[in-house]
Formats: C-alpha cells, sequence, structure tokens
C-alpha cells in the first residue's frame, strides 16, 4: 500500500490550493480527481472574477485555474486523474477506483475538497432531453464547445444563474427568459444587469408549470407564484425552446467525511450535510481537513483561500510547520478571506432585507426585480456623474467586494477607498484619458466611457463587448437601454482590442446626445 | 420525537403530480415516496430500502435532496430534521469485478 503524508480528494480550486500550501512545507502530497481534467469548475469559468489582487480579481477562472495546476506542479504535487476516491476508512485509508481496478492507500492527513453538486426541482415533464443543470450547460460549452440548444429559458437568478446566461448568449444561444421564484434576483446586479440589456427579459415571482414535448423539450411555460409559492391562476406565460437550464443552488458532496466519521449537521446557510469543523476546516476527526464547497457553498475564490488554510493546518498538524508560522500564515488567511465575506451578499447577510448601501442610498428596486437599474434611480449613485469630455460611468450600484477598477485608472480619477465593498466613484479633480482601461478591468461589465457631447449633438459610449463577430467600425445598428430596449440609432466608430483587456473588447458607438445615459449596448441591425 | 410511529401524519391524500418521477434511475414516484410514508417508512433509510430510491446508478445525487424535502413534508418535519441516507463505500457506481480487483503488491505502477 502507498504511503503519503497527505492525501487531497478533488482536484478543483480548493484541493489544489491545499496541495500546494502543504507540498510546499515539505509533505508528500498526492490529489485524487474523479474527472479526467483538474481544475474543478475554473476550466468552465470564463468571466473575470471579482474581488481585490490578492484574490485573483480581474483575471478569468480557467486562467486561475492553469496557473494553480502550474504551482501545483512546482510544488512537487502530485495529480492523478480519473480516479474515484469511492471510500475512506479507518486510519485514514482510502480506496481509489483508476480503470479496472481498486487501489489503497494510506496517508497521515486527509484534506477532503470534493464541491458540491448541482440541485435540481421537479415539475411536469423535468425528465425530458434537454431539461438540464446550468454546470451541465457550462461544461458543454466551455470545455467541450457544443452549444447546449438554440433558444433557453433559464431558471435561477443567482450568480451561477446569471453568469450561465451570459455565456448562453456569448455561445450564440438565444436565451428566452430568466425566470425565479423567489421575489428578487439572488446574484449580482452587474451580472444581471448584463444579461438585462441584452434584452432577456427577466420573471421573478415566477416558475415553471412544465416542460412541453413528447420525447424532447420543446417549449415551456412558467407562471407566477404567490408568498407560498403556489401558482396564480390565469398568469401563465408559454415560451418556445428546445432547452431549459437549471440553476437553482448546489449541494456539499460530503458522503465521504459521513462515512469517515465525521460529526456532520444540517445546516441550509451552507447548503445542506457539512462536516462540522472550525474556521481553518478541521473536522471532528483529527487529520481529517476540509475546504471548499463540501463544507459550505461559497465562491472559487474563497475555496481557493480555504485550500490554503487545510494545507497549512495539515502541515502543522503532521509537525511541518511551528505553531507560531501556522498561527501568522491563518492570519494572513483570515484576512483575506474576511475581505470576500463582506458587503450585501456575505453569508451573514444571506436572507437579509437589505434596502440600502453602505453609503446610504437607496438599493435600486428595479435591479433586484428586472435585473437593470432604472433611468429615474442610476444618478443617485457616486460612479454616475455628468461632465464635459469623456468620462467614466459606473454603473455599480451594490456592495460588493471588488476593487480593480480603482488600480485600473492610472489617472486615479476612480476611487473605491480603503473598504474593498464601497462603491465606485468619480474622482472629479482628475482628467479621463479615454484609455478603457477601466473598462475591461471591470468584472461586472459595469464601466462605460462617456463623452456627452463628443461633437454637435452626438455623444460617444463606450461599453465593454464580449461577444463575436465583433463589430466593424462603420457599421450602423442600435442602441439598446439598461432594458435591453431599442432606444436610438446608433454608428460604431472605434472597436479597441488589446492583450490588456484580456478579451474585454471596447466598442464606441455614437449615439444622438440625448441618449448619452440611456444608452448602453450595441446591436447590429438585422438584415 | 420523528420515528415516534404512533405520531399523527393524517392519512395519505392523493395529489395531482403523484404520478411525476422524482428517482429517474430506479423510476420511483412522488406518490410512491408519500405513500411509504403512511405506510409507516418515516427515515430515509427506510424509504430507500422500501422502495429503492436513491440507490441506482446516481447513487441519489439528483433526487436524495427531493425525496427529504417530499418525506419531510408528509411528517410534516423541516427536512434539516430527516438524517440523511448512511454513507457506504463504494462511494460511486462500481462494478463488482472491479471491486474485486485490487491492486497487488508489486504491480504498483501499471
Amino acid at each position: 500500500m502507498k504511503r503519503y503524508d497527505l492525501i487531497v480528494v478533488g482536484a478543483g480550486p480548493s484541493g489544489l490550493s491545499a496541495a500546494i500550501a502543504a507540498a510546499g512545507k515539505g509533505l508528500k502530497t498526492v490529489v485524487f480527481d474523479e474527472n479526467e481534467r483538474p481544475g474543478g469548475q475554473l476550466f468552465k469559468q470564463i468571466h473575470k472574477f471579482f474581488g481585490s489582487k490578492e484574490h485573483k480579481a480581474k483575471i478569468r477562472g480557467f486562467v486561475i485555474g492553469q496557473e494553480l495546476l502550474e504551482e501545483a506542479d512546482q510544488a512537487g504535487v502530485e495529480v492523478v486523474l480519473n480516479a474515484t476516491v469511492i471510500g475512506l476508512y479507518q486510519d485514514k485509508e482510502i480506496v481509489v477506483r483508476t480503470g479496472e481496478t481498486v487501489h489503497h492507500y494510506k496517508a497521515n492527513a486527509i484534506i477532503i475538497a470534493t464541491g458540491a453538486s448541482e440541485n435540481m426541482v421537479t415539475f411536469d415533464g423535468w425528465t425530458l432531453p434537454g431539461v438540464i443543470g446550468a454546470g451541465a450547460a457550462q461544461t458543454m460549452m466551455n470545455l467541450h464547445g457544443v452549444r447546449p440548444g438554440k433558444r433557453v429559458l433559464m431558471l435561477g437568478s443567482g450568480n451561477v444563474g446569471l453568469v450561465v446566461s451570459f455565456q448562453l448568449l456569448q455561445c450564440g444561444c438565444e436565451v428566452a427568459a430568466l425566470v425565479d421564484a423567489a421575489p428578487k434576483i439572488g446574484g449580482y446586479g452587474v451580472h444581471a444587469a448584463k444579461v438585462a440589456r441584452t434584452g432577456v427579459p427577466f420573471y421573478l415571482s415566477h416558475t415553471i408549470v412544465k416542460a412541453e414535448g413528447t420525447d424532447h423539450v420543446t417549449g415551456v411555460t412558467i407562471a407566477e407564484v404567490d408568498a407560498h409559492f403556489q401558482f396564480i391562476p390565469g398568469t401563465e406565460k408559454h415560451f418556445d425552446v428546445d432547452t431549459i437550464c437549471v440553476a437553482v443552488g448546489l449541494s456539499p458532496m460530503s458522503q465521504l467525511l459521513k462515512m469517515a466519521g465525521c460529526q456532520m449537521e444540517d445546516n441550509p446557510k451552507k447548503g445542506g450535510q457539512v462536516p462540522v469543523c472550525d474556521e481553518h476546516g478541521a473536522t471532528s476527526v483529527p487529520g481529517i481537513f476540509v475546504a471548499g464547497d463540501v463544507s459550505g457553498i461559497e465562491e472559487a475564490s474563497s475555496a481557493m483561500i480555504e485550500g490554503r488554510m487545510a494545507g497549512i493546518r495539515a502541515s502543522e498538524y503532521l509537525g511541518y510547520m511551528q505553531q507560531e508560522e501556522e498561527k501568522s500564515s491563518l492570519d494572513q488567511l483570515d484576512h483575506a478571506l474576511d475581505g470576500l465575506r463582506q458587503g450585501m451578499f456575505a453569508p451573514a447577510n444571506r436572507g437579509r432585507n437589505i434596502t440600502e448601501t453602505e453609503e446610504g442610498i437607496p438599493i435600486s428596486e428595479n435591479l433586484l426585480t428586472h435585473g437593470f437599474v432604472a433611468e429615474d434611480e442610476i444618478e443617485r449613485f457616486p460612479g454616475v456623474t455628468r461632465s464635459i469630455g469623456v468620462h467614466p460611468v459606473m454603473e455599480c450600484t451594490q456592495n460588493i467586494p471588488c476593487n480593480p477598477c480603482q488600480d485600473a485608472c492610472a489617472r486615479h480619477c476612480i476611487r473605491i477607498g480603503e473598504k474593498i465593498t464601497s462603491l465606485p466613484a468619480v474622482n472629479p479633480e482628475n482628467t479621463c484619458i479615454g484609455c478603457g482601461l477601466c473598462v475591461a478591468s471591470c468584472s461586472g461589465q459595469a464601466i462605460f466611457l462617456v463623452n456627452e457631447q463628443s461633437e454637435e449633438g452626438y455623444a460617444t459610449v463606450t461599453l465593454p463587448y464580449e461577444f463575436l463577430p465583433l463589430p466593424e467600425k462603420g457599421e450602423k445598428g442600435v442602441a439598446l437601454g439598461r432594458d435591453g430596449q431599442e432606444v436610438c440609432s446608433a454608428q460604431v466608430v472605434e472597436v479597441r482590442t488589446s492583450p490588456t483587456f484580456d478579451k474585454t473588447n471596447l466598442l464606441t458607438m455614437k449615439v444622438p446626445a440625448a441618449f448619452a445615459m440611456k444608452a448602453r449596448f450595441y446591436r447590429k441591425k438585422a438584415q | 420525537m420523528i420515528n415516534d410511529r404512533n405520531r399523527e401524519i393524517g392519512t395519505f391524500v392523493p395529489a395531482a403530480d403523484d404520478d411525476m418521477i422524482v428517482c429517474r434511475c430506479e423510476e420511483i414516484t412522488k406518490g410512491e415516496i408519500r405513500r411509504a410514508v403512511h405506510e409507516g417508512m418515516y427515515t430515509i433509510t427506510e424509504i430507500r430500502r422500501y422502495l429503492r430510491c436513491g440507490m441506482g446508478l446516481c447513487q441519489g445525487q439528483t433526487c436524495a435532496r427531493l425525496v427529504k424535502g417530499i418525506v419531510a413534508r408528509e411528517l410534516k418535519i423541516s427536512p434539516a430534521q430527516l438524517e440523511p441516507a448512511s454513507s457506504r463505500a463504494p462511494m460511486r457506481p462500481t462494478e463488482m469485478h472491479i471491486l474485486a480487483n485490487e491492486e497487488k503488491e508489486g504491480k504498483r505502477d501499471e
């Protein structure tokens, strides 16, 4: 039987981070993962991450995955793929299936980082081919290059539902509607806004009545629900779709921990069955640690920090690290994790009805119910100002832990300040030179460059554009408002791409001056 | 007490969606699960043994949470109060011939 100091189960963001931290301290470390590729969900995440520099903000998820793999390789971590851990037994012995054989391994410490699985909901016709999880849609699109369908209805307005809806649009699907039984959008407002401005309608307090079709999905009926989630008769709406995507949350895959005898709890705030553990991932069984979604559903950014914590705890547990060193490392990570767990979407705020920003500004109700900030709401936020010449307009209206825009502007036109969750504000003393770095740096695609009077009667609006094919300079089309409806005609005057923009293209369109603060998306005129 | 079989949970009332499949692998319907509760199966372990739901190819990855919700509603308790099914090896569906094909000493690095 092969022995290791540390066995990590799961090669996702938390498992790899844990292995890197431990191997860096000299532990002989192996990571088993049942998938054919490492990285967990990271390689499906083609969007830029939120946070600050220490959280790898504005880097796309799959690039973070590549970085982690390189780091693991340099640290001497052994990563074994297509290796399914089928049992965790007494004295930290595991059984792994690879190919047609089973193997036994033993370690002095174990870190379980098995992640989570997607939840399902049942409705009439939910077993029809064409009803898929949002994660499955991501796998098809971003790993295998397969378009999941032509016309899709998304159920679930959490970040997964919002991000995947945008990715579906990017890969050429039509998103017929975004539906959620809850009365308010669950994910980040900026994620909702970038979907809404392309014209996708949001139906909150609605859910699926039935999926139609005999051997595959051909349509779907949704209806409004009351406060008790009962259908309101007469509110049915029908959509012709071939795919229904379900993004209704995740459940921790914690079975191995239960099997190992760890004390478990059913914690709805953490997504279901999770091990009882301390803030650094130590379970009730000495030497068994956890990190990432398996210990409570959160983001990949926090999973990476939790992974490092567990790796350090395991190193100290096995005597590869002094207690003082452990403490200072953990303090640093605590600080980083704390930074991510701030703001309106912080775990502590789950289920709370927040009506004002930290700055005391009333939250946009329209954003929470329709996916975009209404025209009469937008100008109350500090990032949205009017001035002469080109200037940034930051439609960032919720306190989320993210600040790359502040660093992106070399002219210091954008101010967030010490508190990472503060809304970005325009610094009127400094002059914008229109470089567009802030536009490309915003993971929420919420920054625009506006010149309210670029020439007599006309304004220019520069917007982040991540769709192919890229519009061409001189092309004429229509400008869409925040709600995705046509507001005026528009002409493309510039399309900028640059390696520093990291595939967020900057499209500048000319619109009549009256629409400078209304036009937020461009669409080519239908032929 | 959840497992008190004398506890009054009312009689089985048929519902419009009783025909809906909940466990796809073993093709168990919502009605079968609800009826099983009224036949005295108050725990997830009993339900699994009685109906085999969650014991198919996906090992309850999709339906475990749904079944829990249905049973809890029938018992008029919160799903969090229901003990989940036991976790046993093999954690993922594994054919018997593979389970029996243990790596032998000396053949370690194939």
